[in-house]
C-alpha cells in the first residue's frame, strides 16, 4: 500500500475568533497536480500555511507521506520534503538572486545536491543565472516569480506548494509559469496549486477542490469541472 | 479598570488615616516613610495616565520632576509664597510638555519611548552643567523647616491625583484614551482624535509629574539640581506602576507602599536590594502577569470565592 | 603675522587630536551598534539591556585582570564566552517567551523586559563590584608613539584595530556561511526563511549571543582604554541606539561607519561646547528620529 503524498483530515483553522477552514479535507496522490480554486478570501492560502506549518489547525490531522504531521515545526516539514513558494513570492530582497537560491537549499536534503539543483534552476529559468548577483527586490514580477519558483524547487521537495504563480503577471509570463510548472511535475515532484486564473489551473491540473467560506465546496476531475457548469458561471463569466 | 464606588470609601478612610498621622506621632522617620510614599503615588500615578491609560511609554518623565523641582525651588527659595511657587512647577512642566509634545507624540511606539529618554537626558545634562553646585536652603528657611506642612502638601497632592485619575477613567477624555491604547486604528475609525488624546494625558501627567518635583524641592533642604532630573525617578515610576498594575488606579498606590516600605526594611542590610527584587517583579509581570499585583490579587480573591462556593470562578470575578 | 600663524597651528593640532581619540571611542560606539542592530534584525526586539552586557563584559575582564592576572587582550575570549553564554540564557529564558507577538507589542515589551534586566544587572554590578569605577591597568597602558605631534595610545589604537577586525569578522560571517545567510534572510523575512528550513528560534538565540558577545567585546576595550562603572550601561544603550539610528538597520558596515561619525562629531564639539558634547549627538537622535520616516525599519522595496 503506497502511502498518499499528502492528506488532510477534518482540519479547522481560526484566527483568533474567526474561523478561517471549517472542516477541511483533501488527499493529493503523488505526482498528481492538485488546483484549489476559489475566490479571495475563500480560504486557500490558509490551507498552503497549515499544510507548511506557519499556522497551527484547531482541529484535524495532516499526514504526509504516511507521518502525522501536527507537531512537527515549520523547518522540519521542509526537510521531510514539503516547499512552499508563497503568496507574493516572499523573497529576501536584499539578498542576491544567488543567495535566494542557496536559502532554499538550507535544509541538508538541499544542501547535498545543491550544485546539481542549482544548474538544473537555470536551465529552467536563463535569465537567473544570468542575474545571479542582482538583489531580488530589484526584479520584474516575472523574474521575481521564476526566482520563487526556483527556489523552492532547491530544497528538493517532494510536494511543491504554489500558491498563486500568475498573480501579478502578464498572460505570457503566467504561461512560461506554468510550462515550468509542468516540467517540474514531469521530473517527479507533487504539486499543490493555489490559482485565481482558473482556467490555467484545471488545464494544469489533474484534480481540483473549489474552497468556498473557508469549506470545500466541490472536488473532481479537472477536465469534468472545466465543463461544469457551476464553475462556468461562478468563475469564467461568459465565454 | 473602573474606578468602583467601592473603592471611594475605604479609600476616604485611608485619606483620613493618614492625616490623622502627623497629630499622633511626633516620630519623624515614618512621617519620611510617608512623605516618599506619596510622592512615589503621585509620580507613579501621573506616568500612570500617558503610559497605563493611553499606553505611551514614556521614558523621559524625569523631565517633568525635574523641571517642577527646579520651577519650585528657585522661585521659593527667591521669597515667592508656596502657594504661587509650588504650582508653577507642575505650570512649568506643562508648558514644556505642550512644545515637544507636537513633535514627540508624532514618534510612534518606542520611538516616543527612546526618543523622551533622549530628551530627559539632554535636560539633566545641562542642568547639571549649568548648575554644578549644590542646592542649599538659606540658613533662615532651616532654622523655620517644619516636616509636618510638607507631609500634608505631599498627602493631599496623592489623594488631588487619585481623584483626578479615577474621575479620568470614567469620563470621555478617559475612556478616549483608553480607546487609543487598545486600538488606535479603531478609535482613529470611531472618530477619536487620536493626538488631541495623547496631548492631553500628556498634559495632565507632566503637570503632576512637575508638582511632584515641587513638593520634591520644597521637601528636601538640599540636593543637586540635576538629581531630579536622573532616570532613577523614571525607573522608580515604571518599576512602581508595572508591578503595582499598569492601567489601573490602585495598583500605583499599592506598588508605591510596596516599594518604599522594600526599601526601608533593606536600607541598612542591603541597601538598593528594592531595585532588584522589583526589577525581577516586573520582568515578571511582563512576561506571564501583565495586570501586576492587582491582577494577582483579582485571580486569588477569584481562587478564594471559587473554593467557598465552588462555583466557577468568572461568577464571582470583581471588577 | 607670525604669532598668528602658531596660534593657528595649535588649534589644528588639537582638533586633530580630537579627531583621533574620537576614531578610537567611534569604533567602539561601532561595536556596540552593531551587536543591538543583528538582534533587532533578527527578532524584532530591542534589547534596551544591550548597554549592560557590555558593562558585564567590561567587568569580567576586570575580574579576570584582578583575579588571575589575565592580560585585558586575552581575556576577551573567556569574557565573549562568557557572555555568549549569558546571551542563550537570556534569550531561552526571557526573551523567546516574546517572539510569538505581534509586532508592536513585541517590541514594547521586549523593550520593557530589557529595562527590567539592565535595572538587575546594574544592581548585581554594585553587589559584586561597588559603584565606584574600575579600570585596567596594565604596564603598557600610558604607551604609545607620536606622528606628527599627535599622540596615538596603544591601547586604544589596539581597540580600534579590534573593533574593526570583531565588525569585519561578523560581516564575513554574515555574508559567507550558510548559518549567517540564514540570519540576513530573517532579518529580512522570517516566515520565508522559516519556510526555507531555518530554525527560527535557533537563529535568534544564537543572534542574540553573538550580540551579547560583541558588547562584551566592546565592554572589555572600554574597561582597558576608559574605565567602567554599574551605571555606564544606559550611556553606551544611548550611543548604541544613535549609531543604529543614523546607520539603519541591519547595516552592519554602516554602524560601523556611523560608529565613527558619531565618535569624532561629540570629541571635536568637545572643543566648542564642553561639557555638552554628549547633547550633540542626542540631538542628532531626536533630528534622525523625527525626520526618517521609516525609523529603525527602513523596509526595502520589493520581494
Amino acid at each position: 500500500m503506497i502511502d498518499r503524498m499528502l492528506e488532510i483530515e477534518g482540519m479547522n483553522v481560526s484566527y483568533g475568533d474567526f474561523r478561517a477552514l471549517w472542516d477541511v479535507s483533501l488527499r493529493v496522490e503523488k505526482e498528481e497536480v492538485v488546483a484549489l480554486i476559489g475566490a479571495n478570501g475563500a480560504g486557500k492560502t490558509t490551507i498552503f500555511k497549515t499544510i507548511s506549518g506557519l499556522l497551527k489547525p484547531t482541529a484535524g490531522g495532516i499526514v504526509f507521506e504516511g507521518t502525522a504531521m501536527e507537531k512537527t515545526p515549520i523547518h522540519k516539514r521542509v526537510e521531510m520534503g514539503i516547499s512552499l513558494v508563497p503568496e507574493g513570492r516572499g523573497l529576501f530582497p536584499g539578498m542576491s538572486i544567488l543567495e535566494n537560491l542557496e536559502m532554499g537549499a538550507y535544509t541538508d536534503r538541499g544542501r547535498r545536491s545543491k550544485d546539481e539543483t542549482l544548474e538544473q534552476v537555470y536551465e529552467m529559468f536563463p535569465i537567473l543565472k544570468t542575474r545571479k548577483k542582482q538583489a531580488a527586490g530589484t526584479l520584474s514580477g516575472g523574474e521575481q516569480q521564476m526566482l520563487a519558483v526556483g527556489r523552492g524547487l532547491m530544497s528538493k521537495p517532494k510536494l511543491l506548494l504554489l500558491d498563486e504563480p500568475s498573480w501579478g503577471l502578464s498572460p505570457l509570463m503566467s504561461k512560461n509559469i506554468f510550462e515550468a510548472a509542468r516540467r517540474i511535475n514531469n521530473s517527479g515532484v507533487t504539486i499543490l496549486l493555489v490559482e485565481q486564473n482558473v482556467r490555467m489551473a484545471l488545464e494544469l491540473a489533474n484534480r481540483a477542490y473549489v474552497v468556498e467560506n473557508g469549506r470545500i465546496v466541490e472536488e473532481g476531475d479537472s477536465k469534468g469541472m472545466l465543463n461544469s457548469l457551476h464553475i462556468r458561471e461562478a468563475y469564467l463569466g461568459a465565454e | 479598570m473602573l474606578a468602583s464606588r467601592k473603592a471611594l470609601f475605604p479609600g476616604m478612610v485611608f485619606a483620613v488615616i493618614f492625616a490623622l498621622v502627623p497629630l499622633f506621632t511626633k516620630r519623624n522617620d515614618l512621617i519620611n516613610l510617608l512623605v516618599l510614599i506619596f510622592l512615589y503615588i503621585t509620580l507613579a500615578q501621573s506616568w500612570n495616565i500617558i503610559a497605563g491609560y493611553t499606553g505611551q511609554i514614556s521614558l523621559g518623565h524625569a523631565a517633568f520632576f525635574g523641571l517642577g523641582a527646579i520651577a519650585t525651588r528657585f522661585l521659593w527659595v527667591w521669597g515667592t509664597p508656596l502657594l504661587l511657587a509650588f504650582p508653577a512647577g507642575g505650570i512649568v512642566a506643562v508648558i514644556f510638555a505642550l512644545i515637544i509634545g507636537h513633535p514627540a507624540l508624532r514618534l510612534k511606539g518606542i520611538y516616543f519611548a527612546i526618543g523622551t529618554l533622549a530628551l530627559a537626558q539632554i535636560l539633566k545634562i545641562t542642568v547639571g552643567n549649568v548648575l554644578p553646585t549644590v542646592a542649599d536652603l538659606p540658613a533662615n528657611y532651616v532654622a523655620t523647616y517644619n516636616l509636618v506642612p510638607r507631609y500634608y502638601l505631599c498627602l493631599i497632592l496623592a489623594i488631588i491625583i487619585v481623584a483626578v485619575v479615577s474621575l479620568l477613567s470614567r469620563s470621555k477624555v478617559g475612556l478616549g484614551m483608553m480607546a487609543v491604547r487598545e486600538d488606535e486604528e479603531a478609535a482613529k475609525a470611531a472618530g477619536i482624535n487620536i493626538f488631541r488624546q495623547k496631548t492631553i494625558a500628556f498634559a495632565i501627567s507632566s503637570f503632576f509629574a512637575g508638582l511632584a518635583g515641587g513638593a520634591f524641592a520644597f521637601y528636601q533642604v538640599s540636593y543637586y539640581h540635576d538629581l531630579p532630573f536622573s532616570p532613577i525617578w523614571t525607573f522608580d515610576a515604571l518599576l512602581i506602576t508595572f508591578v503595582g498594575g499598569v492601567g489601573t488606579i490602585v495598583g500605583p498606590i499599592i506598588g508605591a507602599f510596596f516599594y518604599v516600605i522594600f526599601q526601608e526594611l533593606f536600607l541598612r542590610t542591603f541597601p538598593q536590594l528594592h531595585v532588584f527584587v522589583f526589577g525581577v517583579l516586573f520582568i515578571l509581570v511582563i512576561l506571564l502577569l501583565p495586570g501586576g499585583l492587582v491582577e494577582m490579587a483579582a485571580r486569588i480573591r477569584g481562587l478564594i470565592a471559587t473554593k467557598r462556593s465552588g462555583l466557577d470562578s468568572h461568577a464571582n470575578f470583581s471588577n | 603675522m607670525r604669532n598668528e600663524s602658531r596660534r593657528l597651528r595649535v588649534n589644528w593640532h588639537v582638533i586633530a587630536q580630537s579627531l583621533i581619540f574620537g576614531i578610537f571611542v567611534g569604533g567602539l560606539y561601532g561595536l556596540a551598534a552593531v551587536g543591538l542592530s543583528l538582534v533587532f534584525g533578527v527578532m524584532k526586539m530591542l534589547n534596551v539591556a544591550h548597554g549592560e552586557l557590555l558593562m558585564l563584559g567590561g567587568y569580567a575582564t576586570f575580574w579576570f585582570f584582578s583575579l588571575y592576572h589575565v592580560d585585558p587582550f586575552l581575556s576577551l575570549i573567556p569574557s565573549a564566552f562568557v557572555l555568549f553564554l549569558l546571551g542563550m540564557v537570556l534569550y531561552k529564558g526571557l526573551f523567546s517567551h516574546l517572539a510569538r507577538l505581534q509586532e508592536e507589542v513585541k517590541i514594547k515589551n521586549s523593550m520593557l523586559v530589557g529595562f527590567g534586566l539592565s535595572l538587575v544587572f546594574q544592581n548585581l554590578a554594585i553587589r559584586l563590584w561597588t559603584a565606584d569605577e574600575r579600570s585596567v591597568s596594565v604596564f603598557y597602558s600610558g604607551w604609545g608613539f607620536s606622528l606628527f605631534g599627535l599622540r596615538f595610545p596603544f591601547i586604544r589604537l589596539a581597540g580600534l584595530i579590534l573593533a574593526s577586525i570583531a565588525i569585519l569578522a561578523l560581516q564575513q560571517f554574515l555574508t559567507r556561511t550558510y548559518f549567517g545567510k540564514a540570519i540576513r534572510a530573517t532579518t529580512e523575512n522570517w516566515e520565508s526563511a522559516a519556510l526555507m528550513g531555518v530554525n527560527i528560534e535557533k537563529t535568534s538565540a544564537v543572534s542574540f549571543a553573538i550580540g551579547a558577545t560583541l558588547a562584551a567585546m566592546a565592554g572589555t576595550i572600554v574597561s582597558v582604554g576608559y574605565a567602567i562603572h554599574p551605571a555606564m550601561g544606559l550611556e553606551w544603550t544611548l550611543k548604541a541606539l544613535i549609531v543604529v539610528v543614523l546607520a539603519g538597520l541591519g547595516n552592519v558596515g554602516g554602524a560601523f561607519a556611523a560608529g565613527l561619525l558619531l565618535g569624532v562629531v561629540e570629541s571635536v564639539s568637545t572643543l566648542f561646547v564642553g561639557p555638552y558634547m554628549e547633547v550633540v549627538g542626542l540631538v542628532i537622535f531626536l533630528l534622525v528620529l523625527e525626520l526618517k520616516p521609516q525609523g529603525l525599519f527602513g523596509k526595502k522595496a520589493g520581494g
